[in-house]
């Protein structure tokens, strides 16, 4: 009898280390493709960023330690393409997070012609942003035959050419027309998840309209609002081809991920230094990604 | 066709100190209908989902019909659940929710359609074999649910609430039919509820779990008329039975002031036990109103008149506090808030030990 | 089922009022046809002759088919319209295969049979996504000039689908999460194998969020410019980078630049109207839950 016991025992845990191969087997796949194109490159570019390595050159890499890193903040490119960075990523995040919230709220409201109108209104996210980019600046932006232009001449103000003049402003403006349909649809999706019986609840108690939406509507989007600042953030930190169709090179509007391939593969051959600007990058991304993660924590909390 | 025995079987789950099955021992009969019932976190779902599978049995052993399933996966036991909210597969017909089992186990595609058109004729679902679940009211989806598992003839049934989502009169009708359904296939079933009313109406014998420890098993009215413990005694009964602590004093107990008569059987039982404060119980049907002045004063509180018989709670004072006892009255009754009354017992009264058990 | 039906539906915040209610509509109509007002521009300036688009705005003109036909027939030497398009074609469609079939057994582990620590998994996926490109977009072009996949369809391939998968194993975990576990203990109970529950049971349920999801990776994988135009920048490259090199640097090129860019972009403006009501719960209702 006593042999029976452990052996049963024995078999509990053969079966249960068997149940735990099975469960993590699905997931190796894809997690050792996501190491090996992603974690492993970016040791890579940690180790770059401790050497002098150029690729235009046969000089062998030289490891140098953290000069490079001890050097950025003497370099004014470096700093003013960061700090575009942090401008453009700030602006187009806050816009487009404050248009689509307007346009979800116009959207979840009963009207002829609403499903067209959303149509419409989510196209923009499914443009391709170099298409995005070229439209606006030779079509919107352009000083002679941009429609922007031609409207303000007819109330009587003179052509701007705005890439040239305001070249920020003018890719966070597009930015913002193409993230404002994305952030509208996870808006959307959170105001009609609302439970009506707790609106109702609000108007009955007498809750005014913005009452009601300051203090139940608003805490019940939070969340939406939060994971939208996050994936938006996530991906407009990274922009690349809006600058590089509507103000290419231009001093005022390049930013991190636009200066660091300008001075790697796009030419500049300075993989070494370079490398040091992209570990910067990383850690400010890992520093909101920080946050973020909080915040998505908080979304899992309730569904283990 | 099948006996079912559990064997010492308990369920730790990782993490915890505590088992939420602890050393379940049980023999349930062939062709027997047992409920598990008890409080939620009782362990009465994990025991079932023990029996079917989807639980580890980390010590112990199960057996059906004398065969050891401890480590069986579900599918090899021979066994069909009906689950609380049905579990219907979505993108399958009525038909092929209850054709499924038999597709997997490879039955002619002939045979499988004979046996689902005589569970649905059982069950009345004929009409509806083509639609899918979401075109079906909650009570036929409780049918499809049940006809998934008598297609197959298993050996038992199990059922993890299979009531509680149905409204208060569907609950009650189903119950009855599901009782006549169990009589008539004469299978072992093991049904798992925590409405005590459910449990003692439909079980043949009924397993009363708390804390994940089996406190008594036995038939209906053995249940109601002898608890075991102060536990079994308060969850079973509604209204529940009046349980009161009560001060021994010179070898007597007093409810309210007014001694209660014992029988000598249990008088020398309670003095075996050591002690001073035991658990007196009353079930409200043997408490009555008196006119004649000897017994427990109190005040009427509130009056449940339910037509048919009455229910009122009498506050009373009892060892210096005040408490409430239950009265049953058949019929309608005259009193209303306010009145004031005197109770006697007038029935059997049951004395619980200072650790909980019946003595 | 409870499960699959959704809350009553609120009632709108904005107007109570009748008036205000018809003054609103107006106005977002007037939003609605103002956002897309310069992708009508586009559409528009695509059927004039280059005289005309490059001139002054207007509305009235007679529309040619000509810039179409040019830019499709034209070869500028590096890449043309039917190479760009197949091109595309092929590394969008391999690389959305390849996401799906390495994220579905992942998402089905994180939710349908969670191991221990499954959130750490999960947030391991999504915090890749944290990774700038540019943190690794100088080893990636190392290794792939070392193996020869610069200027390859091959590398883009691999580097959409590790691009996407991110996102994907992310929306389909939360999709998965929606199928309740009964379902699959009855299915275990009903004699039904491992792979068997993923196809009979599963999969039709969370199909629509497939669906979602991989379309959403088309998205991505078709617009994306930046690797395509760094890694592979000629003859094997996609769509965007074929619109890009439409800029000519003399001459007049709008018109024909506005035609590139709606052939570019139509296929994944009318696959996202098509199935735009399953991709915002496969967006945002997926990610919440």
């Amino acid at each position: 009898m006593a042999t029976a016991v452990i052996s049963h025992e024995e078999e509990v845990r053969r079966l249960q280390r068997r149940e735990g191969w099975r469960r993590r087997l699905p997931i190796l796949p894809a997690l050792l493709f996501t190491i090996a194109v992603t974690q492993i490159p970016f040791l890579f570019t940690l180790f770059y960023s401790l050497t002098d390595w150029r690729i235009d050159t046969v000089d062998p890499r030289q490891f140098i330690g953290v000069e490079n890193y001890t050097s950025l903040s003497g370099d004014k490119f470096f700093l003013d393409a960061a700090w575009v960075t942090v401008k453009m990523t700030v602006m187009a995040v806050l816009g487009s997070l404050i248009v689509g919230t307007g346009l979800a709220l116009l959207l979840d409201r009963k009207f002829f012609g609403q499903g067209f109108i959303r149509t419409l209104l989510i196209t923009p996210f499914l443009v391709m942003p170099v298409v995005a980019g070229f439209m606006w600046k030779t079509q919107m932006f352009n000083a002679t035959f941009g429609v922007i232009n031609w409207v303000l001449n007819t109330v009587g103000i003179d052509s701007i050419e705005f890439a040239t003049k305001y070249p920020l402003a003018s890719v966070v403006v597009v930015l913002i027309w193409q993230w404002s349909p994305f952030m509208m649809l996870i808006i959307l999706a959170g105001l009609q998840g609302q439970d009506a019986s707790v609106l109702e609840a609000a108007r009955v108690d007498g809750a005014t309209s913005w009452g009601t939406f300051r203090q139940i509507t608003f805490p019940q989007l939070r969340p939406f609002l939060e994971l939208g600042t996050l994936l938006g953030a996530i991906y407009l930190i990274q922009v690349y081809d809006h600058i590089e169709v509507i103000v290419g090179g231009q001093p005022g509007a390049k930013n991190l991920p636009f200066y660091i391939a300008q001075r790697s593969i796009g030419g500049g051959n300075r993989f070494g230094l370079a490398s040091s600007y992209s570990i910067i990058v990383v850690i400010a991304s890992i520093i909101i990604a920080n946050i973020g993660l909080r915040v998505l924590s908080g979304l899992l909390e309730d569904d283990s | 066709m099948a006996e079912v025995r559990y064997e010492a079987a308990s369920r730790l789950y990782p993490g915890s100190e505590i088992p939420a099955v602890n050393e379940l021992n049980l023999d349930i009969a062939d062709g027997e209908l047992l409920v598990l019932v008890g409080p939620s976190g009782s362990g009465k779902s994990t025991a079932l989902r023990m029996l079917a599978g989807l639980e580890t049995v980390t010590s112990g052993s199960i057996h059906i019909n004398d065969v050891d399933v401890t480590l069986k996966p579900p599918q090899d036991r021979d066994i069909a659940m009906v689950f609380q909210n049905y579990a219907l597969y979505p993108s399958m017909t009525v038909a092929e929710n209850m054709g499924f089992a038999l597709k997997q186990a490879k039955v002619s595609k002939e045979q499988r359609a004979e046996q689902v058109r005589e569970a649905a004729r059982i069950l009345d679902l004929e009409p509806y074999l083509d639609r899918k679940p979401k075109n079906l009211s909650g009570g036929q989806r409780q049918r499809v649910a049940m006809g998934r598992a008598i297609v197959r003839s298993p050996q038992v049934f199990l059922m993890d609430e299979p009531l509680s989502n149905l409204d208060a009169k569907l609950r009650v009708q189903t119950r009855t039919e599901l009782v006549d359904l169990q009589d008539r296939l004469d299978t072992t079933m093991v049904y798992v509820t925590h409405d005590q009313v459910e449990a003692m109406t439909m079980g043949h014998r009924v397993a009363v779990l708390k804390d994940g420890i089996l406190q008594q098993v036995a038939s209906p009215r053995e249940l109601y008329r002898r608890p075991k413990n102060r536990f079994v005694a308060g969850f079973i009964g509604s209204p529940a039975m009046n349980l009161l602590d009560v001060d021994r004093a010179d070898g007597q107990f007093a409810l309210a002031g007014t001694t209660i008569e014992l029988t000598d059987e249990m008088r020398a039982a309670a003095a075996a036990v050591d002690g001073t404060t035991f658990g007196v119980g009353v079930r409200p049907e043997h408490l009555k109103f008196t006119s004649s002045g000897s017994g427990i004063a109190g005040e009427v509180s509130v009056v449940e008149a339910l037509g048919s018989e009455s229910f009122l709670h009498v506050k009373v004072q009892h060892e210096g506090r005040e408490q409430v006892l239950v009265v049953h009255e058949a019929g309608d009754t005259e009193l209303v808030r306010g009145d004031n009354v005197t109770i006697v017992v007038d029935g059997p009264v049951h004395v619980f030990s200072p650790d909980g058990e019946s003595v | 089922m409870a499960i699959f039906t959704r809350a009553p539906k609120a009632e709108p915040i904005l107007g109570q009022n009748r008036l205000v209610a018809a003054l609103l509509g107006l106005l977002t109509w007037f939003i609605g046809l103002l956002f897309f007002f310069p992708l009508f521009w586009l559409v528009l300036n695509g059927f004039k002759e280059e005289s005309v688009a490059n001139a002054s705005p207007t509305l009235i003109f007679d529309p040619t088919l000509d810039r179409f036909s040019e830019v499709t027939e034209a070869n500028s030497g590096l890449l043309s319209f039917a190479e760009a398009f197949g091109n595309s074609f092929w590394i969008v469609l391999i690389s959305t295969v390849l996401v799906m079939i390495l994220a579905v057994p992942a998402a089905y582990a994180l939710a349908i049979r969670p191991m221990r620590k499954w959130r750490d998994v999960l947030f391991f996926f999504i915090s890749t996504k944290f990774l700038p490109i540019v943190g690794v977009i100088m080893p990636i072009w190392i290794i792939a000039r070392d193996l020869n996949l610069l200027g390859t369809r091959t590398v883009l391939v691999v580097l959409y689908t590790a691009m996407n998968l991110p996102l994907a194993v992310w929306m389909l975990r939360s999709f998965f999460a929606e199928v309740p576990k009964e379902l699959i203990e009855a299915a275990q109970i009903d004699g039904c194998s491992l792979l068997g529950q993923l196809r009979q049971v599963i999969l039709p349920i969370v199909a629509p969020g497939l669906a979602a999801t991989a379309l959403l990776c088309v998205i991505f994988a078709w617009n994306e410019f930046f690797f395509a135009i760094q890694l592979n920048p000629t003859g094997a490259s996609t769509m965007p980078v074929w619109v890009n090199s439409q800029q000519k640097f003399q001459g007049q090129f709008l018109a024909g630049l506005s035609a590139a860019s709606v052939l570019a972009t139509l296929p994944v403006v009318v696959a996202g109207w098509v199935a735009q009501k399953r991709m915002i719960r496969g967006l945002a209702m997926g990610a919440i839950k």
